[in-house]
């Protein structure tokens, strides 16, 4: 088995975050309620007229931008013809000749390195209508129907389940911040389809394309299980066909859904209802300039302020958290932890979020300042934490009430430290030897016999006065 | 070849959704090969360094701006529907449950 080469090519469709339909003027919105975001453009009645969305091309335009392609600065609209109920034109409109972007690539991160998957092209189409079978009928909903799809095809460039995760995982974070789309896999408003060959010479083997896989994880493991099934398959003797598959997650295996039709079975033609659609230089640099901090971009930011590994991939994770972490003009890393762990725990409980409480952004910097000059300990923010989200006094109010407990006379701080110095010789001995790490232990001390409430400024002070007489 | 094979129709039917009966297949494989002959005849036309005529005027598409949404009421459009269940589009079954 190991003498074949697997290769992945995936296709992915995203449902544009838009207001309207991408060639009716139909609202685009989930609703629970059936066909209630429809016109008769979507029905295809006749006469009707379809329309460019232009926010719709905006967002294509920024996705090929982002994926590093050539942009088709004149573009024309395919007919792309299938008989089917959920589109009534008999026809999808799409983008076969010239696609809005080009010869891209996507680079993704692994553990090895970074690799750039090449991306064929990027096209505009428009979504279906959803098919409900039910009790020997075919119900339709149109509010999917012209929904704005973007299409990404890649090139076959990967290899492994962990490289076809990656690009997945990657391109869905990209579009998810740039807004292009709100890639929920498992809603559907992201798709995956997994082209997936062996191989045991330099040829490409006959691929087959399992659709509509439902997580990334998924994705990994229709990479893996398809490569299997296929090398099984050659070995008895039998040649791999085209073939489209479906995903069974609870049987971990792919099943054959149709034998596949061929680009020439959609007898592709160029739609008359549209002249050809020029996007101008100031539209291309307009959308440019609206592409804001990339995800790698944010982690550079992160990583540079010192926060840990996890904790960036958990930032990164929650969109609203990380754009809010970087508006704050702070310590990012004291400001991460405190974000991560009191104020999501505040948050949680209470159901609320951060923009529902008084924990201003004002408040959350001059309290990081605080805690950065060790003019407050976490003892005293964990004390104030209620206050901060709820109450409306001034900050300095609030932190004068709490550090009415604060011990910060000399003398009582002083007697504290002899007795912790007594207690831990062989600190006071590392401490001679040159270990910081003593220091360290022993303001932990002094922090756990005063209960949190010993200013760790002057505790500091007079520990490394105390320290040094002992040398 | 002056006529498709009896294979070829039958995928040809197929991707209309048509059903053709075992007796006309031989006249539709002559009938269909001749419609192919006649447009070989215009692929035949040099056309690789054209442009795409999409359409014969020099127009460019505008596009629509964003805020401009109009629904229909599912009521209006019921009224030219053979068939509806509840707020759903009925058409025959196309896929069976199993």
């Amino acid at each position: 088995m190991n003498d074949y080469q697997t290769t992945v090519g995936i296709e992915i469709h995203c449902e544009l975050k838009t207001n309207a339909k991408m060639f009716s003027p139909a609202k685009n919105g989930y609703t629970k309620e059936a066909n209630t975001n429809i016109n008769e453009i979507d029905f295809a009645y006749p006469g009707v007229l379809p329309t460019i969305n232009e926010e719709a091309v905006r967002l294509a335009l920024k996705a090929a931008i982002l994926l590093n392609c050539k942009i088709n600065q004149t573009m024309y609209f395919d007919r792309k013809n299938y008989f089917y109920p959920d589109l009534p034109k008999g026809y999808q409109i799409t983008q076969a000749r010239t696609p809005i972007g080009v010869d891209g690539f996507l680079e993704i991160k692994l553990n090895e390195g970074t690799k750039k998957v090449r991306i064929h092209d990027i096209h505009i189409e428009e979504d279906t209508a959803k098919s409900i079978h039910h009790n020997n009928k075919t119900l339709l909903d149109f509010n999917r129907c012209g929904v704005p799809l973007i299409e990404i095809v890649t090139e076959a460039d990967m290899h492994t389940s962990e490289e076809a995760k990656a690009y997945v995982r990657t391109l869905k974070e990209l579009f998810f911040y740039e807004d292009i789309s709100d890639c929920k896999i498992e809603e559907g408003s992201m798709r995956c389809d997994v082209n997936v060959s062996v191989s045991k010479t330099n040829a490409l083997g006959t691929r087959t394309e399992t659709k509509n896989v439902g997580s990334i994880s998924s994705v990994g493991e229709v990479v893996e299980r398809e490569a299997i099934r296929q090398i099984k398959k050659i070995e008895s003797g039998n040649r791999i066909e085209e073939e489209t598959r479906r995903y069974d997650e609870a049987k971990k295996e792919t099943v054959l859904m149709r034998k596949k039709e061929t680009g020439n079975d959609y007898r592709y033609f160029p739609d008359g209802d549209f002249p050809p659609l020029v996007l101008t230089e100031e539209l291309i640099k307009e959308v440019t300039s609206s592409i804001t901090l990339l995800p790698e971009e944010r982690r550079k930011i992160l990583e540079n302020a010192g926060i840990s590994e996890v904790n960036i991939e958990k930032i990164i994770a929650n969109k609203t958290l990380c754009d809010y972490l970087l508006s704050l003009n702070t310590n990012l890393k004291i400001a991460s932890n405190l974000l991560l762990g009191e104020i999501a725990s505040y948050l949680n409980t209470h159901n609320k979020k951060l923009e529902e409480t008084k924990l201003t952004k004002e408040r959350l910097e001059y309290i990081v300042k605080k805690l950065e000059t060790k003019e407050i300990t976490n003892q005293v923010f964990k004390d104030i934490l209620i206050s901060l989200f709820e109450s409306e006094k001034e900050i300095e109010e609030i932190l004068k009430e709490a550090k009415k407990d604060t011990i910060d006379d000399d003398e009582t701080l002083r007697s504290m430290i002899i007795k912790i110095i007594e207690d831990n010789e062989q600190s006071v001995e590392d401490y001679k030897n040159g270990k910081d790490r003593a220091v360290k232990f022993l303001m932990g001390q002094i922090m756990k016999s005063s209960k949190g409430k010993a200013s760790p400024t002057l505790a500091n002070a007079l520990l490394i006065e105390e320290l040094e007489h002992k040398k | 070849m002056e006529k498709l094979t009896q294979e070829e129709v039958l995928h040809v039917a197929d991707l209309a959704r048509i059903e053709v009966e075992a007796e006309k297949l031989e006249k539709y494989s002559v009938e269909l090969k001749q419609l192919l002959n006649d447009i070989d005849k215009i692929k035949d036309v040099e056309v690789a360094e054209d442009e795409i005529l999409v359409t014969p005027t020099h127009h460019f598409a505008s596009m629509r701006e964003k805020d401009k949404i109009r629904n229909e009421d599912f009521e209006m459009i019921r009224k030219n529907l053979p068939l509806s269940v509840g707020k759903f589009v009925s058409v025959p079954v196309v896929i069976k449950n199993d």
